[in-house]
C-alpha cells in the first residue's frame, strides 16, 4: 500500500510540472466555467419565457368569455415544454425536440419549433454544455496526462530501475492510475458540488423528480467514466513500445468512440428502420379515422351503431328523447375513436424510434462514451424518453379537457341547440392548469440498464486486464 | 524538378507503399467516403420520394375538381363535388397547393439543415402561419448526432488523415537518428520537409478529390448547367481545405519539437476548430441573441369571429379588410351576398397581416444571429468550409429562409386567386384551372459570391499560416 501512495505522490508532482497538463486542465476548467455560465443564463431565459407564455395562455383560456364548450375545445390552449433544471448541465436533445404544441378537439397537433431551426449549419458542430466538456474533452485530457506514463519510463530506462528495487509493475501501474484519478477528481468534485448547489438554488418550477439522487448518480457515473479512461490510457501506455504509438492508439480510440461510432450508428439505425414522412403519417391517421382501423367500419357506420345501442339501452325511439344530448356523446365517441387511431399510429412511430435508438444502446456495450452520453441525458431528463413522456402527458391532458367539454355538452345542452348554449368561467376554471413532472428516476434507470452494464463491465474488464498484464509482463526487454 | 526532389519523392513513395498501416488508413477513409455518399443519397432519395408523393396527391386533388365540371349533376355527391370545385366560398380553404423545395442534385453530399427544416408544404387560402410551422418527422437522437455525409468525411476525417501522415515528417527522422544523415546532405531541411509535405498533400488531396468525383458523378451529370459550377466549387473547396490543414501541419513541424508534441498540437487544433470554437460560439450566440418562439405558437391557433352571427362584428372585419385591400372596394356585393364566407376569408387575411409583425421579428432575430456569427468564420476554416459546402449544395439556412419567403408570396397568390372570385361573386370556371397559381422560388443571387468569399477567407488564413511556418523554418 505504501508504495502505491509513494508512486502516486511522485506522479502527481511530475504531472503538475508538465506545462501541457496544466494548460489543458486550465482550458477544461475555463470551458466548464463558460458552459455552466451560459447554461445557467439560457436556462433562466428559456424558463422565464416559457413560464410567462404558459401563464398568458392560461389567462387566455380563463378569459375567453362565454361560449359553447365545443367552440372552447377548438379554441384550445398551448403547452410549452418546461426546461428541467439539469438541462443547464446536459442540453441533451432539447435543441432538437419541439417546444410548443397546440391542443384542440379532434386533432393531435405535433410539437413545433425545434430550437435548432433558428440556427445556421454551425449548430450541427454541437453546443458547449458541461456534459460535452466532461464526456468528450475530459478523456482527451486523460489521454494527454497518461499516454506516456509507462512509455517514458521505458524510454528512459527508469522502469527497470524501479523494478530492481523490488517494486512490482502492478503497484507502479496502480500508483499511476491513482495519481491521475486524484488529479481529475480535484477538477470534477467541486464542479459536481457546484451543479448540486446551482440546481437547488435555481429549480423554481419543480419539474424534475428525485433531483438529489439524479445528481449523485450523475457524479458517480462521470467518475466511473473518468476512471475507466485513466485505466485504459495507462494500459495502452504499458503495452506500447514508444510514447508516439501510445498516443496515436489512444487518439484513434477517442475519435472512434466520440465521433465516428455514434454518428455511424445513428445513421445506420435510420437506414435500417426508415421513418414515414409526416404527410404519409397524417394521411394514415386520417384514413383510419374515416374508414375505421379495420378499414371496414366507416365513421357513419360507427355512429349509427352507437345511436342504435343508446336507443336500445334507454328504450326510446329517437335521439331527441334520450336523457342527454346525443351530439355531445357522439362527439366524445368520435374523439375516443380518434384517440385510439392516433395511439396505434403514434405507437408505431415510437416503436421505430426505439428500434433506431436501441441499436445505439447495444453498441454502447463497446463504446463507453455512448453509454455515458445516454445515461447522462436520461438522468438530466433531456433524453428522448423524457420528451416522449412529456408528449404523452400533454396528450392525456388534452383528452381530459376535451372530454370535460363534450360531457358538459351532453349533460347540459339540448339536441340541435348549438348556438343557444354557452358556458363560462366556472367551466374554464374546472379544467386544471397543466403541471408537468418528469418520470421517476427508477423508470429512467430501467431504460438504461444496458448502458450501466456497459460501463460496469468496461471497468471490471480493464481492472482485470491491467492486473493480468502487469503480472505477466517481464521487464527484461522493456 | 531537380534530381534531389525526384529522389526524395521516389523514396517517400517506397516507404509509403511499404507502410501497411498508412495504406489501411487510406482504405478505411475511402470506404467511409463511399458509405457517406451512399448514406447521403439514401436520405435525399427518401425526400425525393416524399416530394413526388406529395405532388401526386395534389395532381389527383385538382384532377378531381376538373373532371367534376364534366359530370352530370344528378346526385348530391356530384353537386357537392362541383361546389367544391367551382364555388370560391368553399374552394379557397379546401384547395390544397403544394410548395416544395426540391433537393439540389448534390444535396446528398452535404445534407446540412435539410433534415431539420420542412421542405414541402400544403397551402390553402387558410391562415398562412397555421400551415407554415409543421415539422417533418425525425428522430431527435439522429438530428443530434448529425449526418454521416461526404461533407462530414471531408471536414472531420480528412484533417485527421493529414495529421496522421504529417505529424512525424521531421520529428520521427530525428527520433530514429536519420536526421543526422540528412543534415550532412547538401539539401536544406526545409526543402526536404516541404517536398515530403507536398508529396502527401498530393496523395491525400488526390484521395479526397477521387471520392468527391465519384460522389459528383454518381449523383448527377456534372456537365449540366446547374451542376457544373457546383461541382467545380466543391472540388476547389476540397483542395483548399486540405491545403489549409497541410499548411497548419507545416507550421507545427516548423517548431522542430518531438512527434508527440506535434501530434498533441495538431489534435488540439483539430479539436479547437471542429468542436470547441463552434460549441462555444453556439452557446454564446444563444445567450446573446435569445429567440423566444412562444409567441409564434399563438399564430398556429385556428380562430374565428367572436360571434359569427354578430352583424356589427362582421361589418368591422370587412371594413378593416377593405382598408388593407382597397381593390375590392368597388365590389358592391361585398356586404350583401354570401356574407359569412366573405367575412371568414377577410378575417383570415387580417389575422395573417397582424401576425406578420411577429414572424418578421423572429426572422430578423435569426438574421442578426447569422450576421454576428459570420464575423467569427474568419478564424475557423472548418465551419467556414461546412458553410460553403451547404451553400454549394443548397442545404444552408438561407435557402430555407428564401423558401419561406417564397411560400409567403405563393400564399398571397393563392388567396388573391380565390378572393378575386369570392369577393366579386364569380364562380371558378374550368378554364380558371389553367391559370391557377404556381409555386416559384427565385435563385439567391448571393450564393456564389458567398461561396467565393468563404474560399477567400480560407485561402488567406492558409497562406498566412504557411508563411509563418516558412519564415520560422528559415530562421532556425
Amino acid at each position: 500500500m505504501k508504495t502505491y501512495i509513494l508512486i502516486a505522490k511522485k506522479e502527481i508532482k511530475i504531472a503538475l510540472r508538465e506545462k501541457l497538463v496544466l494548460a489543458l486542465s486550465s482550458i477544461i476548467l475555463v470551458l466548464l466555467g463558460i458552459s455552466l455560465f451560459t447554461g445557467v443564463i439560457s436556462y433562466q431565459q428559456q424558463q422565464k419565457a416559457i413560464t410567462k407564455a404558459q401563464d398568458e395562455k392560461r389567462k387566455e383560456w380563463l378569459e375567453q368569455g362565454d361560449k359553447h364548450p365545443h367552440i372552447a375545445a377548438h379554441f384550445g390552449t398551448f403547452i410549452f415544454k418546461p426546461k428541467t433544471v439539469l438541462s443547464l448541465f446536459d442540453f441533451g436533445l432539447d435543441t432538437y425536440t419541439g417546444t410548443s404544441v397546440y391542443l384542440e378537439a379532434h386533432y393531435q397537433h405535433q410539437f413545433m419549433f425545434r430550437p435548432a431551426q433558428d440556427h445556421n449549419s454551425m449548430i450541427r458542430f454541437g453546443e458547449l454544455s458541461s456534459a460535452l466538456v466532461l464526456q468528450i474533452l475530459m478523456p482527451l485530457l486523460i489521454i494527454f496526462l497518461a499516454y506516456a506514463s509507462f512509455t517514458k519510463e521505458k524510454e528512459r530506462g527508469t522502469l527497470r530501475l524501479l523494478n530492481s528495487q523490488g517494486v512490482t509493475l502492478t503497484s507502479i501501474a496502480w500508483g499511476k492510475v491513482m495519481a491521475y484519478f486524484i488529479i481529475l477528481l480535484t477538477i470534477l468534485t467541486p464542479f459536481i458540488l457546484g451543479i448540486l448547489l446551482l440546481s437547488y438554488w435555481l429549480k423554481t418550477p419543480d419539474t424534475i423528480t428525485d433531483l438529489g439522487m439524479r445528481i449523485g448518480l450523475l457524479g458517480t457515473t462521470y467518475m466511473a467514466y473518468i476512471f475507466l479512461f485513466v485505466v485504459l490510457s495507462v494500459l495502452v501506455s504499458l503495452k506500447s513500445s514508444v510514447s508516439r504509438n501510445a498516443l496515436l492508439t489512444l487518439l484513434t480510440c477517442w475519435i472512434l468512440f466520440t465521433i465516428i461510432i455514434p454518428k455511424t450508428m445513428a445513421n445506420f439505425g435510420e437506414s435500417l428502420y426508415p421513418l414515414p414522412s409526416m404527410k404519409i403519417y397524417k394521411e394514415g391517421i386520417l384514413k383510419d379515422k374515416e374508414n375505421g382501423l379495420d378499414g371496414k367500419t366507416p365513421k357513419a357506420v360507427r355512429m349509427a351503431k352507437l345511436e342504435k345501442e343508446l336507443l336500445k339501452k334507454y328504450k326510446v325511439d329517437s335521439v331527441q328523447q334520450l336523457p342527454f344530448n346525443f351530439e355531445g356523446v357522439s362527439m366524445q365517441a368520435g374523439e375516443e375513436y380518434g384517440d385510439k387511431v392516433y395511439d396505434v399510429h403514434w405507437g408505431r412511430l415510437l416503436n421505430i424510434f426505439n428500434k433506431q435508438n436501441k441499436l445505439g444502446s447495444y453498441v454502447s456495450l463497446f463504446n463507453p462514451y455512448m453509454a455515458l452520453r445516454n445515461i447522462s441525458m436520461g438522468l438530466s431528463a433531456t433524453d428522448l424518453s423524457a420528451s416522449v413522456d412529456f408528449q404523452k402527458k400533454v396528450e392525456n391532458y388534452r383528452r381530459i379537457f376535451i372530454k370535460k367539454m363534450n360531457n358538459d355538452m351532453a349533460q347540459n345542452s339540448n339536441y340541435g341547440e348549438f348556438y343557444e348554449y354557452s358556458v363560462g368561467l366556472d367551466m374554464w376554471k374546472s379544467v386544471e392548469d397543466f403541471k408537468y413532472k418528469t418520470p421517476s428516476i427508477y423508470s429512467t434507470l430501467k431504460k438504461y440498464v444496458l448502458e450501466f452494464v456497459s460501463l460496469f463491465s468496461w471497468i471490471i474488464l480493464l481492472i482485470l486486464l491491467l492486473n493480468y498484464i502487469t503480472r505477466k509482463t517481464k521487464l527484461n526487454n522493456g | 524538378m531537380d534530381k534531389i526532389t525526384k529522389t526524395i519523392i521516389r523514396y517517400e513513395w517506397r516507404s509509403f507503399v511499404r507502410n501497411k498501416f498508412q495504406l489501411l488508413l487510406l482504405a478505411i477513409i475511402f470506404i467511409f467516403g463511399m458509405y457517406a455518399i451512399y448514406y447521403g443519397a439514401s436520405v435525399v432519395n427518401v425526400q425525393k420520394k416524399t416530394i413526388s408523393d406529395v405532388q401526386k396527391i395534389e395532381e389527383d386533388e385538382f384532377y378531381q375538381y376538373q373532371i367534376s365540371f364534366d359530370e352530370e349533376l344528378n346526385s348530391v355527391d356530384a353537386k357537392r363535388k362541383r361546389d367544391i370545385a367551382s364555388n370560391p366560398s368553399y374552394a379557397w380553404f379546401r384547395h390544397g397547393y403544394h410548395a416544395v423545395l426540391p433537393p439540389h442534385n448534390y444535396a446528398a453530399l452535404a445534407i446540412g439543415q435539410r433534415d431539420l427544416h420542412p421542405y414541402y408544404h400544403r397551402l390553402t387560402g387558410m391562415s398562412l402561419y397555421y400551415q407554415l410551422f409543421e415539422n417533418e418527422i425525425a428522430n431527435p437522437v439522429k438530428l443530434y448526432v448529425g449526418n454521416f455525409d461526404l461533407s462530414f468525411v471531408i471536414i472531420y476525417l480528412f484533417p485527421l488523415l493529414v495529421i496522421a501522415f504529417a505529424f512525424g515528417l521531421y520529428s520521427i527522422e530525428k527520433e530514429s537518428g536519420v536526421l543526422a544523415f540528412l543534415r550532412i546532405q547538401s539539401i536544406s531541411i526545409r526543402k526536404i520537409v516541404v517536398t515530403r509535405l507536398l508529396f502527401y498533400f498530393m496523395l491525400i488531396t488526390g484521395l479526397a478529390l477521387l471520392i468527391s468525383l465519384i460522389g459528383l458523378l454518381v449523383l448527377s451529370n456534372i456537365f449540366s448547367n446547374e451542376n457544373f459550377l457546383a461541382a467545380v466549387a466543391w472540388l476547389a473547396g476540397v483542395i483548399l481545405y486540405s491545403a489549409f490543414w497541410f499548411s497548419l501541419m507545416f507550421l507545427i513541424i516548423s517548431f522542430f519539437k518531438s512527434s508527440a508534441f506535434n501530434a498533441i498540437c495538431a489534435a488540439g487544433c483539430w479539436l479547437l476548430f471542429l468542436l470547441v470554437i463552434p460549441a462555444v460560439l453556439n452557446v454564446w450566440m444563444i445567450s446573446k441573441y435569445p429567440i423566444d418562439t412562444t409567441h409564434l405558437a399563438e399564430l398556429t391557433r385556428r380562430t374565428g369571429l367572436e360571434n359569427e352571427n354578430d352583424e356589427k362584428e362582421q361589418t368591422e372585419v370587412l371594413s378593416e379588410f377593405l382598408e388593407h385591400n382597397p381593390k375590392y372596394k368597388a365590389s358592391d356585393s361585398l356586404f350583401n351576398n354570401n356574407r359569412y364566407a366573405k367575412v371568414y376569408a377577410a378575417f383570415t387575411a387580417l389575422k395573417d397581416s397582424h401576425s406578420k409583425k411577429d414572424v418578421d421579428a423572429y426572422n430578423s432575430q435569426i438574421g442578426k444571429r447569422n450576421k454576428w456569427v459570420n464575423q467569427f468564420l474568419w478564424i475557423n476554416p472548418a465551419v467556414n468550409m461546412q458553410d460553403a459546402f451547404t451553400l454549394i449544395s443548397k442545404t444552408d439556412l438561407n435557402t430555407f429562409l428564401n423558401y419561406q419567403s417564397a411560400l409567403t408570396k405563393f400564399h398571397k397568390d393563392i388567396t388573391s386567386f380565390y378572393y378575386d372570385r369570392l369577393f366579386w361573386d364569380k364562380s371558378i370556371t374550368q378554364e380558371d384551372y389553367s391559370k391557377r397559381p404556381v409555386f416559384k422560388m427565385k435563385e439567391s443571387n448571393e450564393r456564389w459570391s458567398m461561396v467565393l468569399f468563404s474560399f477567400l477567407k480560407i485561402a488567406l488564413i492558409l497562406v498566412l499560416i504557411g508563411l509563418v511556418g516558412f519564415m520560422k523554418m528559415k530562421n532556425s
